[in-house]
């Protein structure tokens, strides 16, 4: 063959063809990617490596919680107190929610708003409250997820607050592919923010609708932080990680009541130990006409409808 | 290892090199592939918010694409499965392509998955043994194993044969056949393992539903080998205009002169040609002085004829020293099939089966050939080495016949007709009996409560779908013409079905009822068509890669 075959042997001129085009391919990639100049601050090494939640010893800990207290502070200028509250022994959490008397006021979608330090643009609501009609379906698909009442209860509507159930059999658990969701002693599925890869496989499992993802970085006014912050639960949140309802673990952890319940005007929300027989959630199992949402999903929520009559 | 390292070397440095046609399909796709990236940095930097999707919609077209890609890459083994079981050589070479194929599949995959992650920056929490990895809890974990897996899987499977084509050099049926095996299972597993990655949520009835998997792979089978027919035919008429080789000066040697008798053949000939042929050696010395009654020892000048296609005559030849170019005339396009080199033979097929001459086969170097009457290759291929060899040679040709494209039809067809078949069960158990679990599919198909952004896209893909089913049963679809066009249908129709009527349906209405619609946004699409982008350049380039080594144009023997 006379010819030279193809790819062998480079010519200084084919070289040049070749560094120009390199160039030229080069630059256009860094054309390409001029937005992340835009991106502002990166986090830090240390969040970048941070260990998994359960792996993390003691010292290890304090660091990761005065880490994020200097992140809140610096984003949100507030110096927020940030604690690794531990479920306590002996206790498993349940809620039951009277629908003879929810109202649908949705004070405590706002009370959990405002509590739990979640994004207030765009709004991300962990209790979602449905309006529906008194006609003897409890058929989902009429209810109205947007009513708008000058005044409420709307005569020949009932209304159903749904938020995290709290499964026994948990889904989210189930499908995460890292573990960045789990259930905790005290029956809290809880989601560690610094470890949540951003799938939203979990948030396609859920049957309740219980998950929020952070489309974007979250924007909360620094007049409306509540600094009194756990680790698993209401720290504020980063841009694409997934967060839930984990009935107020700042709160439950050290003996009080969810903001949802406290702020309830009609009574309607109860909370308590299950474990404990003289619990107010226990006597209401006991002695109320309870109803499941979805029980045929196996999921075995502990959180439960009850009727007064 | 020094060799191997070369052989990439080579490949790396022939993506390089095209005429302009390539450039131009290349840089096109990479200046694309910047849109893409362009659109992704618009992303990190502002989060999934640019995106359609919401809490009540969580995936979109992302998720979309990588459900059909992962179907793509599983096609591949509908290639793989005729060759290696049923032994049809037919699409010898075509296994080559769609393991290539495959392996484009699985980077767009993986690229898909990457682009919907939140935060893509802890992708190494998913890494075994680095991360934490829910195995084998998560479905989600599963596919991470089986795509990566079978990413491996491809990639080694065609490197070996494309190395042992290259050093011309048989494979080692040890190296390469259990992982063949293991890769037909693989590639049903990577599509079932998807499949569940839906059906495995109880609390999306729409998913739930056993029948998923196996529409799954009925509709993969289609779409799969339905784009390997179009790339055939692509790469078929950018190698017949010699796409690879713009260098090449010989011009078909329509008038050229015919190369000329030497002499008779002697065992001094084939002594020479044992060099390059080791398996010469198990033939006895008796029957090689049988074999040389009536061989003549040819010797050509560059551009000289040795056989023309069409002639009736019933010799093989063999190279012993030179090269010899074979080259293919069909419907007025020239296409470079083989390159000869010593030890090598030619001719042999149309010796054996008494056809006419396939190709024109003319030396391109100075030349020296012998050539033998039928009679003598057969007493050459009483011995099983050598038997061996040259019927395994005789296979590795780069057959992109028509008789192959028509063998891919069938797949195609049938495929679709199962996939129509179980989609109709799924519609009737549905709305037959009226209950909960239809409101997605009455959504999906009819709109529900004035809602209905998905109703023109399942109905566009039954159009795609069903017409492409009845274009493939009619004869005319034996005329590339109609099986294009049905092709065409069956790619867009299934992308549709398994993306915008499978992945989406599936949140609407949301678990508490409510209908929150979904359209992807302009970013979103960019970002699409960059990936896509992207795994056509993966594509092209590979085959820009193995097309020569399989045409015996790349191989070790012309390493300067």
């Amino acid at each position: 063959m006379t010819t030279q075959p193809t790819d062998t042997g480079m010519s200084r001129r084919s070289f040049l063809r070749a560094s120009t085009v390199l160039s030229a391919g080069v630059a256009a990639v860094a054309a390409g990617l001029a937005p992340l100049r835009k991106l502002g601050e990166v986090g830090s090494v240390d969040e970048f490596l941070q260990k998994y939640y359960k792996e993390l010893s003691p010292e290890e800990m304090k660091r990761v919680l005065a880490r994020i207290e200097d992140e809140v502070q610096r984003q949100y200028g507030v110096r927020p107190h940030v604690r690794d509250y531990k479920p306590m022994n002996g206790v498993e959490f349940v809620y039951a929610l009277n629908l003879t008397r929810c109202v649908g006021c949705r004070k405590c979608v706002h009370a959990c708003v405002a509590e739990n330090n979640q994004s207030r643009n765009p709004e991300i609501q962990y209790i979602r409250v449905l309006k529906l009609p008194n006609d003897g379906t409890f058929d989902m698909d009429k209810a109205d997820h947007n009513y708008q009442p000058t005044s409420v209860p709307e005569p020949g509507f009932f209304y159903m607050p749904v938020q995290c159930h709290q499964c026994k059999n948990p889904p989210c658990v189930k499908v995460c592919p890292v573990k960045a969701t789990w259930q905790e002693a005290d029956g809290i599925t809880v989601v560690d923010y610094n470890w949540c890869i951003g799938c939203r496989y979990c948030e396609a499992a859920c049957p309740y609708f219980a998950r929020r993802f952070n489309f974007t970085t979250p924007s909360i006014p620094k007049e409306d932080i509540n600094t009194n912050m756990s680790y698993l639960g209401n720290r504020p949140r980063y841009k694409g990680v997934m967060e839930k309802c984990h009935f107020c673990t700042q709160r439950t952890r050290a003996g009080r009541y969810p903001a949802c319940v406290e702020v309830c005007p009609t009574g309607s929300r109860k909370f308590g130990n299950i474990l404990d027989p003289d619990s107010e959630v226990s006597y209401i199992l006991r002695h109320k006409r309870v109803y499941v949402l979805k029980a045929e999903l196996g999921t075995l929520p502990r959180f439960f409808y009850y009727f007064d009559v | 290892m020094r060799n191997y390292l070369r052989f990439l070397w080579r490949c790396a440095g022939v993506a390089f090199v095209g005429d302009w046609r390539y450039y131009a399909w290349v840089g096109t796709l990479t200046a694309l592939v910047i849109v893409g990236l362009n659109a992704y940095a618009k992303q990190f930097v502002a989060g999934l918010e640019i995106t359609g999707m919401s809490d009540q919609v969580s995936w979109g077209v992302y998720i979309a694409n990588f459900t059909f890609l992962v179907g793509m890459a599983a096609a591949a083994v509908m290639l793989v499965i005729p060759v290696y079981i049923y032994k049809n050589e037919d699409l010898h070479d075509l296994v080559i392509f769609g393991e290539l194929l495959a392996v484009a599949a699985i980077l767009m995959c993986l690229a898909f998955v990457t682009v919907d992650l939140g935060r893509p920056d802890r992708f190494w929490h998913l890494i075994p043994g680095i991360g934490v990895f829910h195995f084998p809890g998560s479905m989600l974990s599963w596919d991470v194993l089986v795509l990566n897996g079978y990413l491996v899987l491809n990639i080694y499977i065609c490197g070996y044969l494309l190395f042992c084509r290259y050093n011309n050099r048989k494979p080692a049926t040890w190296f390469y056949i259990p992982f063949v095996f293991v890769a037909i299972f693989w590639a049903i597993s990577i599509h079932t393992v998807t499949a569940f990655l839906y059906v495995g949520l109880g609390g999306r009835p729409f998913w739930n539903s056993s029948i998923v998997g196996p529409r799954f792979l009925a509709s993969a089978f289609t779409a799969g080998p339905a784009f390997i027919i179009l790339a055939l035919q692509v790469i078929r008429w950018a190698t017949a205009t010699g796409m690879h080789d713009p260098q090449h000066p010989h011009e078909p040697p329509g008038e050229a002169p015919r190369a000329k008798v030497k002499r008779a053949a002697n065992p001094g000939d084939l002594e020479r040609l044992a060099v390059h042929l080791p398996e010469l050696e198990t033939v006895s010395a008796d029957e090689r002085r049988a074999c040389l009654e009536g061989a003549t020892l040819l010797e050509a000048a560059p551009g000289e004829v040795l056989l023309r296609q069409g002639e009736t005559n019933k010799e093989a030849f063999f190279v012993v020293s030179g090269r010899v170019v074979v080259r293919r005339e069909e419907k007025g396009r020239i296409r470079t099939t083989r390159n000869v080199g010593p030890g090598e033979q030619f001719g042999e097929v149309s010796a054996i089966a008494g056809t006419p001459r396939a190709a024109t086969a003319f030396a391109a170097a100075p030349t020296e050939v012998i050539c033998l009457p039928e009679e003598s290759l057969r007493r050459l291929m009483r011995s099983p080495k050598l038997e061996e060899i040259i019927t395994w040679r005789m296979g590795e040709r780069l057959m992109m016949s028509d008789r192959s494209l028509l063998i891919l039809r069938s797949i195609v067809q049938v495929s679709m007709i199962i996939n129509v078949f179980l989609l109709a069960n799924e519609i009737f158990s549905e709305f037959y009996n009226s209950n909960s679990h239809d409101v997605s599919w009455r959504y999906l198909i009819l709109g529900l409560n004035g809602r209905h952004a998905l109703v023109p896209w399942f109905w566009t893909a039954m159009a795609l779908n069903i017409t492409a089913m009845v274009i493939l049963m009619l004869p005319l679809s034996r005329r590339f013409k109609w099986l294009n066009a049905a092709c065409i249908m069956c790619i867009f129709g299934i992308w549709i079905e398994k993306g915008m009527g499978l992945v989406v349906p599936g949140f609407i209405p949301s678990p508490l009822g409510e209908m929150v619609e979904y359209q992807p946004t302009m970013n979103e699409t960019f970002v699409c068509i960059g990936i896509w982008a992207f795994g056509l350049l993966c594509f092209t380039v590979f085959l820009r890669m193995a097309v020569p080594i399989l045409q015996g144009e790349l191989v070790r023997a012309n390493e300067s």
